[in-house]
């Protein structure tokens, strides 16, 4: 019988939930059941991790531990090889902590896990597990157990391309684009849902398993373009035709997520206990800051001298650095990581800040960072600058970037080399808020609101809901008097074994090739560009 | 692990690949990826990480069998991977 029901909402605000689940604008209540949830449940806004972006994020809520130990830090991981810079995509091998599938797992618990990032290739799991951000031709391969694939294509209406993560349509994430398109874009993403939706509810009927986790994205997808609808604070005092119909085309995609929820909850039963939560939540970026354009006029960042070769054209033009790496000492290496990597010489001659100087070049720069001003306004445009061994504290620290920005706008930084540094956006985009949401509610919770919760509680939490003991190395606690019951504190989550987790590569294992090919791809997951 | 084991091991994690992709291609010596198979670059890195997976060891050194002299291979047969691998997997041990 399933006693702990989690549904994960990518991205989800109370922002915009706190609206959806009242009726301010006398459009109708949009979400009246999760409505119901909250007010015979508790509900708490959820703090991210330190850069609140979808993979660092969902992993420390599946490992309570914050990504310096887990080692997930964003879509893509470089690695500096002195003469060139390596750029590859992060996987599930690269967890280096023991997610709560596994530990429910070898204490005796089934889960079913659907739709979570870095979880391909799939890891062994007592139960079910479908990884999120899969294309549809890889599906089969990376789900457990074997033949679950054909357990799932049996479902009705079951369509691998209407649920799978398209790589070259998630590339318009954060592209400015005609409110039509917008429309288009919000279109594509209520069958998606519906397919995951048709999945969860199949395989919580099935399966009935201990923990049943299902996440759902296309919250975080639609806001990303579609935040001017969305935002009370964006509403326009005359609202024109096309953003009328914009807006109800959103309403009617929470409304569908809604009945998801109802239905799910309705499916696992009245004994079973009732989570939601978000990786981060949402709210909006009016600005484009050029990072490595700054970078580059400071004479701390050189660009490379780019090639007519189509590889070439594609290869600057991808969000990845391109740079001239024999004389750049700090760049930024995605947009999506808001982060600087700061090179230290291997030796004399090297590339990089002589090791000696790390410290006084790292303040400089944080300084000069913190000053950095709109030219506009005069406003500071970055907010804090975090130093990793704070932020990111762990084993797996040093694959983090030196520093990671926090924009004065909660925006993602751009890595293109376009004037002006710093610019305004045509319309807002929709960036990552470091504040999410949380909801639980069954059996067994105190009812009522709290101050915030971090998104390391969730996993302390969910074991506890699963009768577990909680892993006395997870960073987060079960907060006091969210459950009647007392909370039994246990041994420690495993640190995966070395070879599991990434071995670096060896230098001349890295070549442009290898690099080229994947980032033609990962342009598809290059954030918020302008 | 001989050559005509190699290329068994190949043609399965291929066939086990595209298997839902709605192809009417046959998996042998000549198959090839692009021109036979339809692969975009992402189901190159998912190939990849078939391989690794299967073999239960990363970083094979792809790179070296998709570049050639400093440019792309437009395809490559699934001969030319069993060989390379076979040779990768040869030197290893
Ligand atoms: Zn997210």
């Amino acid at each position: 019988m399933t006693r702990t029901l989690f549904i994960g909402l990518d991205g989800a605000t109370f922002t915009i939930l706190d609206e959806l689940t009242s009726d301010p604008y006398g459009e109708g209540v949009t979400m009246p059941f999760l409505a119901g949830l909250i007010a015979g449940g508790h509900k708490a806004p959820l703090r991210s991790t330190n850069h609140p972006l979808t993979p660092p994020a969902w992993v420390s809520l599946m490992t309570g531990r914050n990504p310096g130990s887990h080692g997930v830090f964003d879509f893509v991981r470089f690695k500096d090889m002195g003469h060139d810079v390596y750029f590859t995509l992060y996987d599930a091998r690269d967890i280096q902590d023991e997610t709560i599938w596994s530990l429910a797992g070898r204490q005796g618990r089934r889960i079913v896990s659907l739709n979570f990032p870095m979880m391909a290739p799939p890891p062994e799991v007592e139960g079910c597990l479908v990884p999120g951000f899969t294309s549809w031709k890889h599906l089969r391969r990376n789900m457990r157990p074997e033949g679950l694939y054909d357990r799932i294509k049996a479902i009705e209406g079951f369509d691998p391309k209407e649920l799978a993560w398209d790589f070259e349509r998630e590339a318009k994430i954060g592209e400015d684009m005609p409110e039509d398109e917008v429309e288009g874009w919000v279109r594509h993403h209520l069958p998606r849902e519906a397919q995951w939706f048709r999945i969860a509810d199949t395989l919580l009927e099935q399966e009935n398993p201990d923990l049943f986790a299902v996440m759902f994205d296309g919250t975080d997808k639609i806001q990303h373009q579609a935040w001017h609808a969305l935002d009370p604070a964006l509403r326009p005092a005359a609202p024109s035709e096309s953003w009328l119909r914009l807006r109800a085309l959103c309403l009617g995609y929470f409304r569908e997520l809604d009945g998801y929820i109802r239905r799910l909850v309705e499916r696992a039963g009245p004994d079973a206990q009732i989570f939601l939560a978000s990786d981060h939540g949402f709210t909006a970026s009016p600005r484009v800051v050029r990072i490595n354009r700054w970078l580059g006029e400071k004479g701390w960042l050189t660009w490379r001298a780019a090639g007519d070769s189509e590889a070439e054209k594609r290869r600057e033009s991808a969000n990845f650095a391109y740079l001239d790496w024999t004389k750049t000492l700090a760049y930024c290496p995605t947009p999506s990581s808001n982060g600087i990597a700061i090179r230290v010489a291997r030796g004399p001659g090297e590339p990089g800040v002589p090791e000696a100087d790390y410290e006084s070049f790292r303040d400089t720069l944080v300084a000069e960072l913190k000053e950095m001003r709109d030219p506009l306004t005069g406003e500071k445009v970055i907010r804090d600058v975090l130093l990793r061994e704070r932020a990111f504290p762990g084993a797996a620290m040093g694959d983090c970037p030196d520093l990671t920005l926090v924009l004065a706008d909660y925006g993602f930084v751009s890595v293109r080399n376009v004037a002006p540094v710093v610019s305004m956006r045509a319309t807002p985009t929709g960036t990552h808020h470091p504040d999410g949401i949380f909801i639980a509610a069954g059996p067994g919770i105190a009812p009522g609101a709290s101050g915030r919760f971090s998104i390391l509680d969730v996993p302390s939490i969910l074991m506890h809901s699963l009768d577990l003991p909680v892993p006395r190395n997870f960073e987060g606690r079960v907060p006091d008097g969210l459950f009647a019951r007392e909370v039994t504190i246990g041994p420690p989550s495993r640190r995966m074994a070395a070879g599991t987790a990434a071995e670096p590569q060896v230098a001349d294992e890295a070549s442009e090739a290898e690099k080229l090919r994947i980032l033609e791809q990962l342009k598809a997951l290059g954030y918020l560009e302008d | 692990m001989d050559l005509a084991k190699v290329q068994e091991l190949v043609f399965e994690v291929v066939a086990g690949l595209v298997a839902d992709w709605d192809l009417d291609a046959e998996i042998g010596p000549t198959t090839r990826l692009v021109a036979d198979l339809e692969f975009e670059s992402i189901d190159i890195i998912q190939m990849v990480v078939a391989f690794e997976e299967r073999l239960r060891k990363r970083n094979l050194g792809f790179e070296k069998l998709l570049m050639i002299d400093g440019r792309y291979v437009d395809d490559l047969s699934l001969g030319q991977i069993a060989a390379f691998l076979h040779q990768r997997l040869t030197v290893a041990a």
